[in-house]
């Protein structure tokens, strides 16, 4: 494709400036993924390109005089940031507007062109400019100067775009409206996934709040037992002062580990509220201690793991309750996975809490 | 105490061979470093002639599964015996790692 004077001179400017938009890219990509960590904010993709020489060379031939200079052209570099949910798209144009010098005249929030009863490319551009404030190099003084676009988009939104450029643009032929109807369509049932997605996140966050709120004031019998109940229970901290009766035994140190894989414990325990398994810890820690005492009294043990009073806790509960060896088999089996060896755990440990008086009761 | 490193296909083994006690602990630590550079691999601490282990032998095996975590590794312990295992279970290092 033959290009006129005019557009080989920008043509030009674009090779000239090559490496100076590849370390526009990178400081770019960068400054969005320290400000978006920063913030908090978890995003799926961010993502940068430049327009190749073949494509400039394309939109040139296409529509090259209308610009005056490489400048007039806001997407040689352009930076995607993909965000989980539709409200993240806001949370990341806010983080954008602080970041970077916005060109507003000839930035676009596509959500607000659609009309009441259209539904499409909702999608959020920026041409922006890197502000010296951020980063400035005196050997490449034009990178301060150059436009590039920023579009923020939904996962959602993200697929329709990918899929509607393959379909629109792949055949080179002009779609039939029946189709733009039906992709129309799309477009319209995924904005309303992506607010029931966000609404989703607002009602578990605002469970977890509650639940957190319950946990603190102490309320556990209104709180049915599962993997979000059970971790903030944990996060209050109910078996540290266990832990640090038995650490002192040998003044070990404690090793933190998780402990959620003893929900499955607890709930084949028959516990179906944080009551249930807060009065279990609490009727068993003091047989719990004492086994731990019996066990590790003779030894010189100093290191263990944080899960040692949870652990010796159902260990009691099994054996008061009359679990025998079998009961302890299955815990181990539980915790530890299924294996013949944890036969001979359990009748190892049966025997030595045999002589407790909890035991003899 | 003898502690024997070899490579297999995407597998690092160490043979621990005699009693992991607080003397042997200080050589133990130099000889298990190449697996603490070990990235993306399975380590198996295959403990079948390992007699005894002390605490300072259960903080390598700590420092071990720690480093492994991070390297994208996976860490296996391989035929303990009785004792050990015991050790193990008092400690509540059993859930720490995978016993077979």
């Amino acid at each position: 494709m033959e290009l006129d004077l005019h557009c080989q001179f920008i043509l030009e400017e674009y090779l000239e400036l090559l490496p100076t938009f590849n370390k526009l890219k990178d400081v770019v990509l960068s400054s969005l993924r320290n400000a978006c960590k920063s913030n908090g904010l978890e995003v799926t993709t961010i993502e940068g390109r430049i327009k190749t020489e073949k494509s400039l060379s394309g939109k040139l031939a296409l529509k090259g005089s209308k610009y005056a200079d490489l400048s007039d052209i806001t997407d040689i570099f352009g930076a995607r940031i993909v965000t989980y949910y539709t409200d993240d798209v806001d949370r990341v144009a806010a983080i954008i507007e602080q970041t970077f010098d916005i060109d507003w005249d000839n930035s676009v929030d596509k959500r607000r062109l659609h009309q009441l009863d259209s539904f499409g490319y909702n999608s959020l551009h920026y041409i922006c400019r890197m502000p010296t404030k951020l980063y400035s190099d005196p050997d490449c003084p034009r990178l301060n100067t150059i436009p590039f676009e920023l579009q923020i988009r939904t996962t959602l939104q993200h697929a329709w775009a990918a899929i509607n450029h393959d379909i629109g643009y792949k055949t080179g032929v002009e779609i039939p409206s029946r189709y733009l109807r039906q992709m129309n369509r799309l477009a319209g049932m995924l904005e309303l996934a992506d607010d029931e997605f966000s609404r989703i996140r607002t009602e578990i966050n605002d469970y977890r709040r509650r639940v957190q709120q319950l946990v603190q004031s102490g309320k556990l019998e209104d709180i049915l037992l599962d993997g979000d109940t059970f971790n903030s229970y944990l996060q209050t901290k109910p078996l540290d002062m266990l832990n640090k009766q038995i650490a002192a035994i040998n003044q070990a140190e404690i090793q933190e580990v998780p402990l959620n894989n003893y929900l499955s414990v607890f709930k084949f325990f028959g516990c179906k509220t944080l009551r249930d398994v807060n009065d279990l810890i609490t009727s068993n820690s003091e047989d719990a201690y004492r086994l731990a005492r019996h066990q590790l009294g003779s030894t010189d043990i100093d290191i263990l793991s944080s899960s040692i009073g949870l652990q010796d806790i159902c260990i009691v509960f099994i054996l008061r309750h009359g679990g025998g060896k079998l009961g302890l088999k299955l815990l181990f089996d539980e915790l530890n996975g299924e294996s013949s060896q944890n036969q001979i755990l359990a009748d190892m440990t049966f025997e030595q809490a045999s002589i407790l008086p909890f035991m003899q009761k | 105490m003898k502690t024997e490193i070899t490579t297999e296909s995407n597998q690092m083994v160490a043979k621990f061979t005699g009693r992991l006690d607080t003397a042997a602990a200080i050589t133990t630590a130099e000889d298990i470093k190449p697996l603490l550079n070990a990235a993306n691999t399975e380590i198996v601490l295959d403990c079948s002639d390992l007699e005894y282990i002390s605490s300072s032998g259960l903080r390598i095996f700590l420092t071990i599964r720690k480093e492994a975590a991070a390297k994208g590794s996976k860490v296996i312990v391989k035929n303990i015996n009785a004792d050990i295992r015991q050790v193990f279970v008092m400690t509540g290092f059993i859930s720490l790692f995978e016993i077979v």
